[in-house]
């Protein structure tokens, strides 16, 4: 596990990040949000020991000491790799560093799960950027470390590999690992996570499970179909909060009952279809990083 | 342990690369391209055109003494520097003339000797450009000693007298306590032994400390550099680099020591001694260190190369100070600019070298310059820490001199 208890940090006039809060369980994926400069990768660098925070700690397990390097795997936002030299020297060196003893069957395993069995010798430069996500999410977890953190780990990826990196991760998870993961892509994080945190100007704005958020956070609607398309704008629709999107009519349910609602509306026209629709991650995104700004 | 382990795989990949093969090997040997190829440019005469000049000569006597020597003078010589065209008569008469000979190009100037030359001895010079300079020196001591012979002729003093009068001096060079006399060869290698341990130690010095501000910036560039300090502390990762780039040019100058060793071998020279050998790699060590601490700190603070190169610079600059300066250091070792800027921390490895192998220097200063360097070592490495540690994750901003100073202090 890990806590992160009140961390801040602040350049000149600058505050990056504010008395941040997250505990990280382990065995459970943590998405960690936040729209762009909002101090996500101050905080992954204050959490890397890469920053020192100005106030405020990090444990691990409860303990302020930081574990050996090799229980903890990164995989920063942009390409943290050696372009000269071969895919092979490369997490080689990683490994050595990380005190992997005999890593090399280890390695020729992740290639060949990554497909990239074949490029063992190339020059890191050589491999297309989707390749090289590959190899650097392969450096992340090439030593088995316990506690790993990923910063936009489907940057790049085709939906294939995309699909392996998600099935990876399910393993990792299975075995108990700590994982933070940091991504603008919300259907990867719903997909995936299971708690989150979303900051914006360098404080948190909301963290938590991530299906709790949903439902808390997430506004209920009614999506309503008519039988005939003319009736879209009908008068009915009046009454309630709604708003009309391809072909169908969003009604939210804000103090009146879904029943009440349909038969208000079966009054006046014929109804195709009626469903619940709950607000996915990326509305409540919007709405909470708008509502910060307001 | 990381350090070395960093360490380690930056020897490993530098010393492999073709780059650092190339440099190796081919920079003495396009040096010596260079040495040969211009002292047999300077010998043949390649890249120098024959002048022309004018003489007015005023006293009807000395231009074509002056005009015959010169002829036996450049006659060995396939391009001559210059050809003297002489015309009797006065300045006044010819001027206008001469004048409009240099105008028109025929002339690159003219000479005049006038009337009163061999009393007031004062030669005239009138040419468009400075074109003439070179060549007033050759005419110079020509006409110095034609009018020597000529005031000695006017004494009736006879050839064999002149001769008597008129000879060269050779001095023989010896040994303290020995006997034999020692060869040309030898002497030129006393006189060029310490400028190559000097340039040696310039080269390695440079060469691991462009090497370190490449590496830190292919890092920082890469984002690599996020990967690192996640597994490795910034101390770990600023030593093993300086410590595996350290190493590389500690290679090249065993290399380079060797070759001279063997070099000076097979000619029976003996420029390299123990005590020599020892003391260049300490310099060498301490020079490389300083200078570590400034590359490093310097590729912390850019994103390009070509902005990084660009402040590394002005160092750079002052490093060549004993590359202008060798001569007068093997002239004069012990002189007080010398002895004062021995203990200039970025030139005084360059000038101890220089001075040992000269053998004009004392233990007290090898000592206290090396102390000199150990203190200014552990400052540059300790203000590089600083700095590289608050100014490698910056990417993309440009930083002020004020927010470095603040860092330094901190």
């Amino acid at each position: 596990m890990i806590e992160i208890k009140k961390i801040s940090k602040t350049y000149d006039d600058i505050v990056a990040v504010a008395d941040l809060d997250m505990t990280i369980q382990p065995g459970r994926i943590y998405g960690f949000l936040g729209p762009n400069g909002a101090g996500k990768t101050t905080a992954i660098r204050m959490l890397m020991n890469i920053i020192i925070p100005d106030s405020g700690n990090i444990l691990f397990e409860g303990s302020d000491q930081r574990p050996p390097s090799n229980q903890i795997g990164y995989l920063p936002e942009e390409r943290g790799l050696y372009q000269k030299i071969s895919v092979f020297e490369t997490l080689q060196y990683f490994a050595h560093l990380r005190s992997v003893t005999h890593p090399n069957d280890l390695i020729k395993e992740y290639l060949q799960r990554f497909d990239l069995g074949s490029r063992l010798q190339s020059k890191v430069s050589e491999l297309s950027k989707g390749n090289q996500q590959k190899l650097q999410f392969i450096n992340t977890i090439l030593h088995d470390p316990q506690y790993i953190v990923l910063d936009e780990p489907f940057s790049g990826l085709d939906p294939v590999n995309q699909l392996l990196l998600k099935e990876i991760l399910e393993e990792l998870k299975q075995a108990g690992k700590t994982i933070l993961f940091s991504s603008h892509q919300m259907d990867q994080v719903e997909k995936l996570c299971d708690d989150v945190a979303l900051i914006n100007h360098g404080k948190l704005v909301i963290a938590g499970n991530l299906k709790t958020i949903l439902q808390s956070e997430g506004v209920k609607r009614l999506q309503v179909i008519p039988t005939h398309g003319e009736d879209l704008s009908h008068q009915c629709f009046s009454a309630f909060n709604s708003e009309r999107s391809n072909g169908s009519v969003f009604i939210e349910i804000d103090g009146h009952s879904k029943q009440d609602i349909i038969a208000t509306l079966n009054t006046a026209i014929d109804l195709k279809s009626v469903k619940v629709a709950e607000q996915g991650l990326e509305d409540i995104f919007i709405q909470l990083v708008q509502g910060a700004k307001t | 342990m990381n350090a070395w382990k960093i360490a380690w795989f930056e020897y490993r990949r530098r010393i492999r690369s073709k780059w650092f093969i190339i440099g190796t090997f081919g920079m003495p040997i396009l040096i010596l391209a260079i040495s040969l190829g211009t002292g047999y440019m300077a010998g043949s005469g390649a890249g120098i055109e024959t002048k022309t000049f004018g003489m007015i000569d005023e006293t009807s006597f000395y231009g074509e003494k002056l005009s015959f020597v010169l002829d036996k003078r450049f006659a060995q010589k396939e391009t001559p520097p210059f050809n003297l065209a002489v015309s009797n008569g006065s300045f006044e008469s010819l001027q206008s003339q001469f004048d409009e000979l240099v105008n028109d190009k025929t002339l690159d100037g003219y000479f005049v000797i006038p009337h009163d030359f061999l009393s007031r001895p004062i030669l005239r010079n009138y040419s468009r450009s400075s074109s003439a300079f070179r060549s007033s020196g050759i005419i110079e001591s020509e006409l110095k000693e034609l009018l020597i012979k000529q005031k000695a002729n006017s004494l009736q003093l006879s050839d064999a007298v002149l001769e008597e009068i008129f000879f060269d001096v050779d001095v023989a060079h010896f040994d303290i306590g020995s006997a034999e006399e020692r060869e040309t060869e030898e002497l030129i290698a006393d006189y060029i032994a310490p400028f190559i341990f000097m340039f040696l130690l310039f080269l390695g010095i440079f060469t691991g400390g462009q090497l370190l501000l490449r590496a830190v910036l292919e890092e920082r560039s890469s984002r690599v550099i996020e990967v690192l300090l996640s597994t490795v502390s910034y101390n770990e990762l600023m030593g093993g680099k300086i410590l595996g780039l350290g190493m590389l040019g500690l290679t090249q100058s065993g290399i380079y020591l060797i070759g001279a060793f063997f070099a000076g071998s097979y000619y029976d020279l003996s420029i390299i001694t123990p005590t020599i050998g020892l003391l260049y790699f300490t310099y060498f060590i301490l020079g490389y260190l300083l200078y570590a601490g400034i590359y490093i700190g310097v590729g912390a603070l850019f994103d390009s190369e070509q902005e990084a190169q660009q402040a590394i610079q002005i160092i750079t600059f002052v490093a060549i100070i004993p590359m202008v300066l060798w001569t007068i250091v093997i002239e004069n070792p012990n002189s007080t600019l010398v002895n004062v800027l021995s203990y200039v921390p970025l030139v005084t490895p360059f000038f101890m070298m220089i001075k040992i192998a000269v053998g004009e220097t004392s233990l007290i200063q090898v000592v206290s310059t090396i102390i000199v360097m150990v203190v200014s070592v552990c400052g540059s490495i300790r203000l590089a820490a600083k700095v590289f540690r608050t100014g490698i994750l910056l990417y993309g901003k440009r930083i002020t001199l004020p927010e470095i100073y603040r860092w330094l202090r901190a």
